[in-house]
């Protein structure tokens, strides 16, 4: 593998909810991600997938141990990630072209600069002739290819995704992965991809790490070794079901121990 | 291609836009069909209104007929007098009002972002805020007289807690997952202040102030009644002092008409200024 450019090492989050709750979200957590290299981490609700991109985007400190980028430790919000979220978080305020130039404002880029990275990126997305568009007036679908633009635009060594194309149909998520592929060539990118769904990881990772339940740790790190470029087709492959099979081997037990860890219903 | 024309629609400048005019037939149709029924809702007020008083159901001494107020009206009109006092009440609710905004404002903004600042006024606010204008009205007579300087006054005392109130609170509503996403995009404090927090609240700001403007006219309108010489509410009490019930309705019309031409002034503003907001508001007519 190359220079690792994401180390976690030995992170444990803890929430203090209260004076008696206490989640430990994440326990003794370390993971290497490669420069790159397209990760997705794998695993059911509570497994603390979330709290991972958070620290590493620095929006959260860890209770103990350390997150490096390229050898630095994340201290505080970190301009090297740019993260996606799942609810698109974009300015609503904004057209998409107001949103896409955000990152490349915040640099006080001057503003024929900015005007010319913000139309790259919407080409890149697809969504030349949206520009003046406000989000409120877009699908969910061109909203998510809004704030891959503006991810693509902000220029950051690092892609933090929450689960992106959760909210979206399934086919609008199938066209949205298969962009993003694209884009991932394209650009390069070292990306952390959180899903909870295992054939999404199968067609985007390089690499795919199952977590397990609450609390969280590293269960299984698994290399897709899926030929590329993957197109839908792929999941037909005896490969696909073998690694599918596996991986989901992994989950159900995870799945499995946290509902009967769950007090009652509805713990999440 | 819907999305576009939507789109199209919500961003179009054209000055038809601007004046509310739905370009959409159907739309059109819908928007002129509420204006009919209301039209029509205001009709049969009036036609029961006539009947009960020219039937003689009800005493003109307890309500005048439409008529005697058209009568009235027409009177005060003619001579300029209502148009008089509708302007000096007028000034005197935007003068408080905007008094009122001008500090709320920017000072609910600080109370919205900082928590040491929202701690020392709290108590302060919540002293203040259950105070009626009225109450205001001997001290400011005791301050400033009679004159317009304990009018703006009053305006002021009556708006400006509740005013501040919606700014602080619309700013301490605005999705912290779009500061959080702004921080995440380099954003420092005050970016995140001017990109996010502003806009962001500038909605919930606006709805705040027209509930405060309406507030404004129960102010002034109050004292007026206690001590003025011009003015709606001045004019509405001397009518009940010469028993002309006409008159006093006369007063009270010109309110309601007066406060709607605002109201409507108000929304354009907000269309101008809240563009992406533009395509709901639309929706939900």
């Amino acid at each position: 593998m190359a220079a690792s450019v994401i180390v976690a090492n030995k992170v444990t989050k803890i929430f203090e909810a209260g004076r008696r709750d206490r989640v430990v979200a994440l326990e003794d957590l370390s993971l290497e991600v490669g420069e790159g290299e397209f990760v997705c981490l794998v695993g059911g609700s509570g497994c603390g997938k979330t709290t991972f991109l958070n620290l590493v985007a620095g929006f959260l400190a860890p209770t103990e141990g350390t997150i490096y980028l390229r050898g630095r430790p994340v201290a505080g919000i970190e301009p090297r990630a740019g993260m996606i979220f799942q609810s698109y978080a974009l300015l609503p305020w904004k057209t998409v072209a107001g949103n896409v130039e955000f990152g490349p404002k915040m640099k006080r880029l001057p503003r024929a600069e900015r005007r010319a990275i913000a139309e790259r990126f919407i080409r890149m997305v697809g969504l030349t002739g949206f520009e003046r568009f406000y989000p409120g007036q877009l699908s969910g679908g061109m909203q998510q290819r809004v704030t891959l633009a503006r991810l693509l635009a902000a220029d950051r060594e690092v892609f933090l995704m929450d689960e992106p194309f959760a909210a979206l149909d399934a086919m609008t998520r199938q066209v949205m992965q298969e962009e993003l592929i694209r884009i991932h060539e394209q650009s390069g990118k070292t990306t952390v991809f959180v899903t909870h769904n295992i054939d999404e990881a199968l067609i985007l990772a390089d690499r795919i790490i199952v977590m397990s339940a609450r609390p969280g740790r590293v269960k299984a790190s698994i290399d897709n070794d899926l030929p590329r470029p993957r197109r839908v087709d792929v999941q037909l492959s005896a490969r696909y079901l073998a690694l599918k099979t596996q991986i989901w081997g992994h989950v159900e037990e995870e799945v499995r121990r946290h509902i009967e860890a769950t007090p009652r219903a509805g713990g999440e | 291609m819907r999305e576009r024309a939507e789109a199209t629609r919500a961003l179009g400048a054209g000055t038809a836009e601007r004046a509310g005019a739905p370009r959409r037939s159907s739309r059109y149709g819908a928007a002129s069909r509420s204006f009919a029924l209301g039209a029509l809702s205001v009709l049969v007020l009036l036609a029961a209104w006539q009947l009960v008083t020219a039937g003689g159901y009800i005493s003109p001494i307890f309500l005048p007929s439409p008529p005697q107020v058209m009568r009235q009206a027409r009177r005060y009109l003619m001579d300029g007098s209502l148009f008089w006092h509708v302007l000096s009440s007028g000034r005197r609710v935007l003068g408080g009002f905007l008094l009122a905004a001008v500090v709320a404002v920017p000072l609910g903004i600080a109370l919205g972002t900082s928590r040491t600042a929202k701690a020392l006024f709290d108590p302060i606010l919540s002293i203040i805020r259950p105070l009626p204008s009225l109450s205001w009205i001997p001290l400011t007579i005791l301050w400033f007289g009679i004159d317009e300087g304990q009018k703006y006054a009053i305006v002021f005392m009556g708006t400006f807690a509740s005013a501040l109130l919606y700014v602080m609170e619309s700013t301490r509503r605005v999705d912290p997952l779009l500061i959080k996403a702004a921080q995440n995009l380099g954003a420092t404090r005050l970016d995140v202040l001017r990109e996010v927090v502003l806009p962001g609240s500038l909605p919930g700001i606006i709805s705040g102030l027209k509930v405060c403007l309406a507030l404004a006219w129960t102010c002034v309108l109050s004292a007026e009644m206690v001590a003025a010489s011009n003015g709606l509410g001045a004019l509405i009490w001397f009518a009940k002092d010469w028993n002309n019930m006409a008159l006093v309705m006369v007063g009270m019309v010109s309110i309601s008409i007066t406060v709607l031409l605002i109201d409507s002034a108000f929304r354009l503003v907000e269309d101008r200024i809240l563009p992406w907001e533009r395509h709901h508001r639309r929706r939900d007519t």
